[in-house]
């Protein structure tokens, strides 16, 4: 008999092949028979399902194994020995001893019959359907041997119904629709939207958005899951109407944030025609967002850096040159700069956006080839406290769940975290476990969407002062230990026992009283109270945090307090508790693993580690500097005092995404030597005399960590626009500078990480390839990698209390500055936008605007539309005020995602006690109306333009030299 | 150096000792301030704040200011 197999593992099935309907994840198992076949399966699996396993399959249109079955087209009709009727396979359970036959005349004549009723209502134009091939119906109509439609097609029909094309993405053809729902059940069940409505009943029904508005305007967020599961043309992608089906695909990992989504990228030759989340990938199962899916045609752009360049001084022209005249200038500048000034005069910023190897050459060229550790990335700018932190206390600097944890989370507790803007696959997660019945928790303060989804239990929304973290979690874990709700015997087995005595005396002190904290938080006391029953009394508590914790004068801090709070209540060691950090760019957890930081080698090694740098210096054939370099804040303090000269920096851009522009904008100018690899000319660049084109993920090999820790792969799909993968470049320098790197392909750069950094031992490619994603620790103790982390014991044995007094932000309100500023991102932009502006997704976001209470805007006439000047003691700039009542009285909310927004001309340098990562998240400012962009801004767009013009100089240039 | 630079570097070490202020007794509290700057300021950050310390210090809050000294056994000041 056939037992029932895991598709992942054992068999031929293609995790393509949709099976109809989900898995059934019971124990028991039920032993049927299918046209004669015996097989046994999970208890609760449909006969859909079961007969699909054994590859008997049954004609369905309604049903998917990414939704629950509807049983409305009734084309999956099957026989049931000793049971009357033709029940649906798809919502038909199996039961022991059933006998089922899929095939016979009646069951044929029924669903030709059926068949015959879709046809006639559908217009017959399968030759110039943009589903031409990759269609169901005209699938199914050939498998129930459709011959001849005897209703003709001038009856009342849906033939003419008009298309919706106001999506940028994908149209809405409903002339084309069966109405088998599969759209609407996408939305609620996998985005969890809710969007899409089946309007009236029978023949007259209908599919709409929302109230009969169009796509864009209804409540969609355009995530695609409704395309992908349609069956027919009638939602489509507009690219495959434009350039028709894909013929080949590549599997590989999204690019854009920390969920880090497995896609099928479709192409065409070299050409991507869709992206379509790929069912095996561990992290989305199946889904994406609006980003991902759609946001792809950057690549493409005609912005993209074709050539090398390079100049003497920034208020020149560009000059396109070889790659070997731009390696060898920049090589040759940063050896004359460390011959005048010193071996520490110059320093790199390695990517969160580029590979883990390209991340680890960079930091590896810093140490090795400039000889000092001035290497830092822009995670130092969001989440180096989650580091410190996590590390202080857990004994390691990473998040101890998998997403799919939160499936059996039964209270979710949200800090400063905007997971369906930030990190939307997950947000739907969160979303589907919140249906379920799991209660929520918010510690933010602004109303972010995930409070608005419909449930059951509880919800909870904590507006919290920004800056006032560290008070809200203190006030948390006092009432869950005067109340008497933690977890002793976790304690006593798990923590260090006097860490845990000293911290417990602290914690109960009565400045950390949810009533002495009200205060300074803001929130009631009977609120926190609430909350913090409502975390530690339910089996499985779960925290999710963003930069809404770290970006902090007390970020570490506060991450310390999160960790504190799960070791007190045991949510940890297990599924469906933990402490995650959702971090913001794709890679953000990797280029941390990756050694990038200015006192760690890979793998959290410190550098005065004299075991673990000795390591590292027989491996790469040179002494390494014991002592930790530059961040980037003090390379920027340093450049200014004349002291650091030169800057490779690899896919980031410094000069929009830090805080106080004008202060970066000096630091760079006082440099003598900015290389710059990008893929366009960023903020950064007009600042360089080096321009390094890159690639995008679509144009190499390499691994992505997302914030799960799992390695993903990045396969490339298309050749590298200027012939170079990103990491050749840096090999290329690296030779330049007169240090030997020799690598033919990235596996073998991983195979050197895995020799170097103890939690990746077990690494390579081979694996990868072999299972797919592998969640890091992965070694001789974890061959297949760690899924959730913490099980038995931490990395440091015992967990650790910390302390964490609250100490009050610098950044205060006061007379001149009566407002506070906090920052976030929305959906369909990414971090400073430079891939994002330059597709479709500028359709939902133009431009940055200032979300400003009524009651504040009452008090200055501010209206809707009006243009504010924001200033703060850094700056000032000017922005269009939308009056939003998502934030409480006293806030006011901005995004970062244009430059011209100027929105880090205002933050300030104030920053993280222990990791300097910036208060991006409270910034004191006033708002007035003003009439004319800022002084900044003026001068933002006289400089671009300027730099745009030097790069169209480079571009002739080289289009000359070709012609020529 | 510039006086942003080393106000900076002021502000830093004092946020530092703040953060670190709810211990046992002063001396632990120096001891984490000491290590903390040990583990993760670059060698001219350390041998800046060392000179101040040394020639003025004023800015320096008390445990900060005891923890830079901690530091002085190890790390010269900057030459100028
Ligand atoms: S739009 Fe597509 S998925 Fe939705 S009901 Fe119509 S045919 Fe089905
Ligand atoms: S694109 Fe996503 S959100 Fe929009 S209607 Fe389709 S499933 Fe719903
Ligand atoms: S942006 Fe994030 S959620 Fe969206 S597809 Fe990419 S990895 Fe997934
Ligand atoms: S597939 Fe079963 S009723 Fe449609």
């Amino acid at each position: 008999m056939l037992q029932y197999f895991n598709p992942k593992t054992d068999t031929p099935i293609s995790i393509d092949k949709d099976l109809g309907t989900p898995p059934s994840l019971s124990e028991n198992q039920v032993s049927l028979s299918i046209d004669g076949v015996e097989l046994s399966v999970p208890e609760g699996t449909s006969i859909l399902r079961a007969a699909a396993l054994i590859d008997i399959n049954i004609p369905k249109l309604c049903a998917s194994d990414n939704l629950e079955a509807f049983g409305s087209c009734r084309l999956c009709a099957v026989q049931v020995e000793g049971q009357r009727g033709l029940p649906a396979a798809c919502t038909t359970p199996v039961h022991d001893g059933m006998q089922v036959t899929t095939q016979n005349y009646k069951l044929a004549k029924l669903r030709r019959n059926i068949m015959e009723l879709y046809i006639s209502d559908h217009p017959l134009d399968c030759l110039t359907c943009p589903a031409n091939g990759a269609c169901e119906l005209q699938d199914m109509a050939g498998a129930v041997g459709l011959r001849e439609v005897r209703y003709g097609f001038s009856g009342e029909n849906h033939l003419d119904a008009e298309k919706d094309q106001s999506n940028p993405y994908f149209t809405f053809d409903p002339s084309k629709c069966i109405v088998c729902s599969r759209c609407v059940r996408a939305c609620e069940e996998v985005q969890g939207t809710f969007a899409l409505t089946v309007d009236n009943r029978g023949f007259g029904s209908t599919i709409a958005a929302g109230q009969k508005e169009d796509f864009l305007e209804s409540d969609c967020v355009s995530c695609g899951a409704c395309v992908q599961s349609c069956p027919t043309a009638t939602l489509m992608e507009n690219s495959v109407i434009d350039q028709g089906q894909p013929e080949h695909s590549v599997v590989t990992t999204c690019a854009y944030c920390g969920v880090g989504c497995s896609f099928k990228a479709e192409m065409k030759g070299d050409q991507v025609i869709r992206m379509v989340p790929y069912k095996g990938g561990e992290a989305n199962q199946g889904h994406a967002c609006v980003k991902g899916r759609f946001a792809f045609g950057y690549a493409t752009h005609k912005d993209r850096i074709k050539t090398p360049m390079i100049r003497d001084a920034i208020d020149q022209p560009w000059r396109s040159v070889s790659w070997e005249e731009a390696i060898a200038f920049s090589a040759e500048r940063f050896k004359k700069i460390q011959a005048e000034h010193g071996r520490e005069s110059i320093g790199g910023i390695t990517s969160s956006r580029c590979t883990n190897e390209e991340t680890y050459l960079v930091q590896k060229l810093i140490r090795a080839a400039f000889g000092n550790n001035n290497t830092d990335t822009c995670a130092r700018v969001c989440h180096s406290p989650t580091g410190y932190g996590l590390k202080t206390t857990l004994g390691e600097s990473a998040g101890t769940q998998t997403f799919d944890s939160v499936s059996q989370a039964d209270t979710i507790l949200v800090i400063g975290a905007n997971p369906t803007d930030a990190h939307p696959v997950f947000g739907s997660m969160i979303r589907k476990r919140l249906r379920e019945g799991a209660n929520l928790i918010v510690a933010d303060p602004r109303q972010i969407d995930l409070l608005s989804t419909a449930h059951r239990s509880t919800t909870l929304h904590l507006p919290l002062r920004p800056g006032t973290n560290v008070a809200l979690i203190n006030a948390f874990a006092h009432t869950v230990v005067s109340e008497g709700l933690e977890d002793n015997a976790f304690i006593a087995s798990r923590c260090d026992q006097k860490a845990y005595q000293k911290w417990r005396s602290f914690i109960l002190e009565e400045q950390n009283s949810p009533d002495a904290m009200a205060a300074i938080t803001g929130v009631p006391a009977e609120e926190i109270r609430k909350a913090a029953r409502l975390y530690a009394n339910v089996k499985n508590g779960a925290i999710f945090y963003g930069l809404g914790v770290t970006e902090h004068s007390q970020g570490s801090t506060m991450v310390m307090g999160i960790a504190n709070l799960a070791l007190a209540t045991g949510n940890l060691g297990r599924e469906g508790v933990g402490v995650n950090p959702l971090r913001g760019q794709n890679n953000v957890q990797g280029s941390c693993d990756m050694g990038s930081f200015p006192h760690e080698l890979p793998g959290y090694q410190h550098v005065a580690d004299e075991q673990a740098r000795g390591r590292f210096e027989q491996a790469w054939g040179v002494t390494l500097d014991d002592e930790p370099g530059l961040r980037i804040p003090n390379m920027f303090d340093s450049a200014i005092a004349g002291h650091f000269k030169g800057l490779y920096v690899q896919g980031e851009d410094i000069a929009q995404s830090d805080p106080n522009t004008q202060h970066v904008e000096a630091a760079l100018k006082a440099m003598e030597c900015v290389v710059v690899q990008d893929i366009f000319l960023n903020e950064t660049a007009k600042f360089a005399h080096v321009l390094l084109p890159g690639s995008t993920f679509l144009e190499k090999n390499g691994t992505f960590i997302n914030a799960e820790r799992r390695i993903n792969r990045v396969r490339k799909v298309m050749a590298p626009i200027a012939g170079k993968e990103d990491w050749e470049v840096t090999v290329d320098l690296a030779n330049a500078l007169g240090y030997s790197m020799d690598y033919q392909h990235p596996s073998q750069i991983m195979d050197e990480i895995a020799s170097l950094a103890p939690t990746f031992s077990g690494v390579s490619y081979a694996l990868l390839e072999d299972q797919g994603s592998i969640q890091w620790p992965c070694n001789e103790q974890h061959p297949m990698g760690t899924p959730i982390m913490h099980v038995d014991d931490f990395p440091i044995g015992k967990g650790n209390f910390a302390i964490t007094q609250y100490v009050a932000t610098e950044e205060r309100a006061n007379r001149r500055f009566p407002l506070l500023l906090t920052t976030g991102r929305i959906l369909s932009q990414y971090n400073v936008g430079a891939q994002t502006r330059r597709t479709d997704n500028q359709t939902w976001h133009a431009e940055d605007v200032l979300e400003v209470h009524p009651h504040d805007a009452e008090e200055r006439g501010i209206q809707d539309g009006d243009w504010l000047g924001i200033s703060s003691r850094a700056g000032q700039t000017v922005l269009r005020a939308k009056v939003s009542e998502r934030m409480q009285p006293g806030v006011v909310y901005t995004t970062f995602h244009h430059p011209g927004s100027g929105a880090n001309v205002i933050t300030t340098d104030s920053s993280d006690w222990a990791t300097n990562c910036p208060e991006y998240k409270v910034t004191a400012v006033q708002v007035e109306k003003v009439s004319q962009p800022s002084e900044w801004q003026q001068n933002f767009e006289r400089l671009n333009q300027q730099q745009q013009s030097h790069l169209l100089k480079g571009r002739k240039g080289r289009q000359e030299k070709e012609a020529g | 150096m510039t006086n942003a630079q080393l106000d900076h570097l002021i502000r830093m070490a004092n946020q530092i000792a703040d953060n670190n202020t709810h211990h046992d007794t002063e001396s632990e509290a120096v001891e984490m301030v000491t290590t903390h700057l040990k583990k993760f300021w670059a060698r001219a950050m350390k041998q800046q704040i060392v000179e101040y310390a040394l020639n003025d210090g004023q800015a320096l809050n008390p445990v900060a200011k005891q923890a830079i000294d901690q530091l002085a056994l190890h790390y010269a000041p900057a030459s100028k």
